[in-house]
């Protein structure tokens, strides 16, 4: 008579998050959050060195807020691609070279749940990481924003004195002036890199379970991760070009390569936001549906490869 | 009613591709082998024997190309049959970031177990492996013996019916090693059944009832120990304090016997294991009687009672 007669369920959250967290912990104890000091030297360097820019007058507030937080969120989107290809690429690679996925497997662990685990552990960290750097940023952007308002306010004052403008002149400016501060849109930008970060991610998932080697996976992941944001471009141009009709064969083989190669290109609204842009709620739906088909794809073809994969 | 193996290998084998497609490469060939309940059953042989791969397969990690494995019962591709196992893989690493605490705890959760039960588990696994005091060093700071044992450790957590080592004793010291040794044995008088795979063949003729010797991935020997290594044809009698009177007596009685040839006399030799370890930790146990070098050690005898004829005691 077995001691254990239940059966494991193929699917288990509290298992998928032990792996997730100890992945975490794991991360967390390689130190890899020392590139938020490499974020608050960057910040830094921007308060100290004045950026040059050419703007009017008018625009030097949005200008100066916009030239903040460019290169600002620039790392953050940096620190999130990184360390969703790195981390995953290194991962299984390592618990296989270390023996410690025998451990893990020969216990009931499926290894759906351990796949999840590993992917799950990589954006909890990106997660977090681009928490504590939201943080900082709407800090720092708040504090920069009031000083500038208060600087627009006088000028503005001297303008409609002068009546060089009016009250209305002033409410547009100082709406533009505020669309480059701490808004909502700005926000949504960051969630929008996490879910690029969380699609590269599993995409690093996928090929480090039939990759030989942490090189390779890193290598095809960032290649990937190119091919969607610029190859992309240049289809779009040739499909015009060349007057492709929408189920043409021609048409279905691009449609193809951007499953094989995630579709960056309507992330790149993160671009236009920084830029003062309104950001339509809408479209964070539907980025978040296609990370989560493009999450959903990858994982499930991992679980089909790792389920087959010597060990 | 016959009771359900502890595990069942059927006509397994197991073919691996060659690099650059250079055909199949046949790692185990036809093996079947039975382990009962309660039985410490050793795997011996060469490098690239097939060993491991039969362990693998027995684990679910490798898919068999034909043939079927079973613990208790439960076929071995299925999650559900590693309930009942407990494995130690050869030179294991296990994550260094973690202390020896938080490693039992990692794999006992991994199992279900939680808050009290986990706890009070963790606290038996560090007492038994004897690594209390290391509990909260991290296992980048353990030695190659002190990794064995948390590996141990760890595939005891979920108070498993079977337990799979491989190599367990590779790279250890030879005090390390016993300890190993009598961990195994106390499993054994516990009723746990052990597949045990080692390079050691006396340490797996001191632990082990039966053995499978496996070549180029065929079983080709398997039985009960003392079955196997008993020379049928010959008797050994080992005397206390004989002289050298009795000595030659004895000597012309087989003489005079027709057909019966005195192979060898002369004194019993003690092995290198048990000089090393009568001079190296008896030594400091004499020096220091106070301090304890853990259970089993050869210093109080061990449960060393299964390979007596040629042990060399004091007066």
């Amino acid at each position: 008579m077995s001691r254990h007669p239940h059966s494991t369920p193929l699917f288990s959250f509290s298992r998928i998050w032990i792996i997730a967290g100890n992945t975490f912990t794991h991360l967390m104890r390689m130190k890899v959050f020392y590139f938020l000091l490499v974020f608050v030297l960057i910040w830094l360097g921007l308060n100290v060195f004045k950026l040059p820019h050419t703007a009017g007058p008018e625009s030097v507030g949005g200008e100066e807020l916009r030239l903040l937080k460019a290169p600002l969120v620039g790392t953050m989107k940096l620190f999130a691609i990184i360390i969703g290809i790195v981390a995953t690429a290194l991962l299984i690679p390592r618990d296989v070279e270390d023996r410690t996925l025998y451990t893990i497997l020969a216990k009931p662990v499926p290894r759906l749940d351990y796949l999840l685990g590993k992917l799950f552990g990589v954006l909890l960290l990106i997660l977090a990481g681009l928490t504590v750097m939201t943080l900082l940023l709407d800090a720092v952007l708040w504090y920069r924003t009031q000083g500038i308002l208060s600087e627009f306010d006088k000028v503005a004052g001297i303008l409609i004195e002068q009546q060089q403008w009016t009250v209305e002149d002033r409410q547009e400016a100082r709406a533009e002036l505020l669309s480059h501060g701490v808004t909502w849109g700005l926000q949504g930008a960051i969630l929008v890199i996490f879910f690029e970060a969380a699609i590269i991610a599993a995409l690093a998932l996928l090929v480090s379970t039939f990759s030989t080697s942490t090189l390779f996976t890193v290598v095809i992941s960032t290649l990937s991760y190119f091919i969607g944001n610029f190859i992309a471009d240049g289809l779009d141009h040739w499909q015009g070009s060349s007057g492709i009709d929408e189920g043409s064969l021609g048409d279905l083989s691009t449609r193809a390569l951007f499953v094989a190669f995630p579709d960056f290109r309507p992330f790149k609204i993160v671009d236009e936001v920084l830029a003062g842009q309104i950001f339509p709620p809408d479209v964070l739906g539907s980025l978040a549906l296609s990370t989560g088909l493009y999450v959903g794809l990858y994982v499930v073809l991992s679980w089909f490869i790792f389920t087959y994969k010597e060990i | 009613m016959s009771e359900t193996p502890a595990v069942q290998v059927s006509s397994l084998v197991k073919d691996f591709r060659g690099s650059f497609g250079r055909g199949m490469i046949r790692a185990v060939d036809d093996v079947s082998l039975q382990i009962a309940p309660g039985e410490v059953y050793g795997l011996i042989g060469p490098n690239g024997s097939g060993k491991s791969t039969t362990m693998k397969a027995l684990l679910g990690l490798v898919t068999p190309t034909s043939g079927t494995c079973a613990i208790f019962g439960r076929d071995s591709s299925k999650v559900d049959s590693r309930q009942e196992v407990g494995f130690l893989p050869e030179n294991p690493y296990f994550y260094k970031h973690l202390n020896g605490e938080e490693t039992i705890r990692f794999y006992g959760k991994l199992c279900g177990m939680r808050g009290r039960s986990l706890r009070e588990r963790t606290e038996e696994l560090l007492e038994l492996v004897d690594l209390q005091d290391a509990r909260k060093r991290r296992l980048g700071a353990y030695s190659k013996g002190m990794l064995q044992r948390i590996g141990l450790a760890q595939a005891l957590v979920q108070d498993p019916r079977l337990l799979i080592l491989d190599e367990p004793t590779a790279g250890v010291d030879p005090i390390g090693s016993r300890q190993i040794r009598d961990l195994i044995f106390n499993l054994k008088e516990r009723g746990f059944t052990v597949f045990l795979c080692s390079h050691l063949l006396e340490q797996v003729q001191e632990v082990c009832d039966r053995v499978g010797i496996i070549h180029k991935g065929t079983l080709v020997k398997e039985g009960r120990l003392e079955e196997l290594i008993s020379i049928e044809d010959q008797t050994e009698i080992i005397l206390r304090n004989a002289t050298p009177d009795l000595l030659h007596r004895i000597h012309e009685l087989a003489d005079q016997e027709e057909g019966v040839d005195l192979v060898r006399s002369g004194n019993p030799r003690t092995t290198l294991e048990r000089l090393f370890l009568r001079e190296t930790v008896q030594r400091d146990a004499k020096a220091d009687p106070g301090s304890g070098t853990g259970q089993g050690s050869p210093a109080d005898g061990g449960p060393d009672g299964c390979n007596n004829d040629t042990e060399e005691d004091s007066p």
